[in-house]
């Protein structure tokens, strides 16, 4: 016989992320999911924008399958660091976000970026409570990405183009990318920049200031959140 | 690989769902996968098997029906179809979009035997 069900397969997940997102905005924390590729610069890009940020401060939440290295990389510079180690796991579940929310102290923190793990398409995928997402494609990965994962770049808040000191010795060609994001993206700005140099520093820095909340829209919707199906 | 999430998810959706119907065995599931979910059929087929094994959904088959993008624009609120390759508005020409319909994993029906 067939039984007709109708039920919402991921619903559990999504009641989780639901619920990070009250919590963090019950504290005035802004959740930044930062997603890229391997090796994109997601560590390096919070190494040095945390001390940047000076007296506004930050915690992190940090993904890797493996080792706590991000984490004591990033350790000495943030308020808090926690490492989730997903042992396989291809990207962070709003459930591991949440376990590793209880052991944070909120209080005084204006930014918790989570440090998504490495990889342009299941991360992508799950909501994890964030308020926004920000993307990282750096140029030795090529300028033919957004178009290859669209739905990644699709969901950005912010894109960066990371390690752009490269791009003569790699003869990056961005207007390729801009063009790409011209069909997918046309609402998140792309920023070029370079951990190593700064350049673009002062152009990221100044959209992450715009992020925070002020007294009035502490509870308003911030991002595109609702394209995950929340709220 | 997040298709094993998702397997993990259907099969509690699926359990609880036998228990609600008194069901002895699950021979037939039917499922809407949302295009924006990025699914592979056959790497959800073959995690649903794995998860599924020794329960009464063990060697079910799954019907993936893919539930296409429906987009809406921010800009100007044209409401269109898409695919995961474009987020163009015809209407006005940016790509500033709300995802209506193609997030959605939906346990649609199950073919049993009572």
């Amino acid at each position: 016989m067939k039984i007709n069900v109708v039920r919402s397969v991921l619903e559990a997940g999504e009641a989780s992320a639901a619920e990070n997102r009250r919590r963090l905005d019950a504290a005035g924390v802004v959740a930044i999911n930062v997603l890229s590729a391997p090796g994109s610069g997601k560590t390096a890009l919070l190494e040095s924008t945390i001390p940047a940020l000076g007296d506004i401060r930050c915690a992190v939440l940090v993904g890797d399958l493996q080792t706590t290295r991000d984490a004591e990389r990033l350790g000495p510079l943030a308020a808090q660091v926690t490492q989730i180690n997903t042992e396989g796991g291809c990207h962070l579940s709003p459930t591991q976000v949440a376990e590793a929310i209880k052991g944070l102290s909120l209080d005084g923190i204006t930014f918790l970026f989570i440090e998504n793990v490495g990889n342009m398409v299941c991360p992508a995928v799950f909501d994890l409570g964030e308020h926004l997402r920000v993307v990282l494609l750096s140029t030795p990965e090529g300028d033919d990405k957004v178009a290859k994962y669209p739905p990644l770049f699709q969901t950005a808040d912010a894109i960066l183009l990371t390690k752009v000191d490269l791009i003569d010795v790699l003869d990056y060609d961005a207007a390729r990318v801009r063009e790409d994001l011209s069909r997918i993206n046309t609402a998140a700005p792309l920023i070029e920049l370079s951990s190593k140099t700064g350049q673009g520093m002062d152009e990221w820095l100044g959209w992450l200031r715009a992020q925070r909340p002020g007294p009035e829209d502490l509870h308003a919707p911030r991002g595109r959140r609702d394209d995950r199906g929340q709220d | 690989m997040h298709e094993m999430s998702i397997a993990v998810d259907l099969l509690r959706a699926v359990l609880c769902a036998a228990e609600e119907h008194k069901v002895e065995h699950v021979e037939e599931i039917e499922v809407t996968v949302g295009a924006m979910r990025q699914v592979v059929g056959e790497a959800l087929r073959m995690a649903f098997e794995v998860v599924a094994a020794g329960t009464l959904a063990e060697g079910a088959a799954l019907k993936i029906v893919e539930e296409k993008i429906t987009a809406e624009c921010r800009q100007c609120g044209e409401v269109f179809q898409t695919s995961v390759l474009e987020f163009l508005c015809p209407s006005c020409g940016q790509a500033d979009v709300r995802i209506a319909f193609g997030n959605n994993v939906v346990l649609k029906s199950m073919t049993c035997r009572q």
